[in-house]
């Protein structure tokens, strides 16, 4: 094994590690906590990487498991004290896009954590549906089927069902919804 | 894995053609919203603590390819 090509590797994926841990945890703080076990994880297990292969991929399965062996009861318990990431990391806004970032988080929020994680990978991350069929563990349509659904709850989230485009309406049920007790999804 | 069984019933519902149900220029805005939530995460300054923790993590593996490189060879 060569260890410094592993570990700049390792180095080299630690911000798309933060990116999807957080998008996972909705905690900054519970990211930082599942990145550095995962890091030790893929450190203890390097001679199991198949160089050739895609070392995010790899990682995002580690990450991925730990996430759900160990973390994600305590990443609801941080979000219900401490409220999400989303509200306090928000702030760069995004003028390109029609919708506002905090909002767009918000929504993303309150998907189901199997639509989430996949809509992320695949929208986001630059991994295949292939390589997220592989990390979850089903089969690719499953995946499709799962990153539609996801599209189809944000947009009604965000109410931009598709007919007025992205309205003002938006805004007021963001702020109703951040009014009120976070209970969408029980 | 059970996950399957804690969709909620409208999942189900939405399932069939759901290719077909948006907006091309809605799937757009939040493929954008997408790229800009994750990003703006994969921007942020990396805390130390990780570099810190593979320097460690080398150093030990060196110093016991040190102690113990005679005996593998063996």
């Amino acid at each position: 094994m060569s260890a410094p090509d592993f570990k700049d590797g390792l180095i080299a994926e630690i911000p798309n590690l933060r990116a999807f841990a957080a998008s996972l945890s909705g905690s900054m703080q519970l990211a930082d906590d599942l990145v550095q076990d995962t890091l030790l994880k893929a450190w203890g297990n390097a001679e199991k990487f198949q160089p050739g292969t895609s070392l995010r991929a790899w990682l995002f399965t580690i990450l991925r498991n730990t996430y759900y062996s160990l973390y994600r009861k305590r990443g609801r318990e941080v979000q219900d004290s401490d409220g999400t990431y989303a509200d306090r990391l928000a702030t760069h806004g995004n003028q390109e896009s029609h919708l506002d970032l905090a909002d767009f988080r918000k929504a993303l929020a309150k998907l189901p954590e199997e639509q989430r994680e996949v809509l992320i990978m695949v929208g986001a991350t630059g991994l295949s549906y292939e390589e997220t069929a592989a990390i979850c563990g089903v089969a690719i349509g499953t995946i499709k089927s799962r990153v539609n659904r996801a599209r189809a709850k944000l947009a009604e989230l965000l109410s931009i069902g598709g007919v007025d485009d992205l309205g003002p309406d938006r805004r007021i049920t963001a702020a109703v919804q951040r009014a009120g007790p976070e209970t969408v999804g029980s | 894995m059970n996950l399957m069984n804690a969709d909620p019933p409208e999942a189900a519902r939405a399932e069939p053609d759901d290719e077909m149900m948006l907006d091309p220029r809605v799937q757009e805005s939040i493929g954008r919203s997408l790229k800009a939530h994750y990003d703006d995460l994969v921007n942020a300054p990396v805390p130390d603590r990780f570099l810190v923790l593979l320097a460690k993590l080398e150093d030990t593996e060196r110093r016991l390819k040190a102690q113990g490189g005679a005996d593998e060879r063996a």
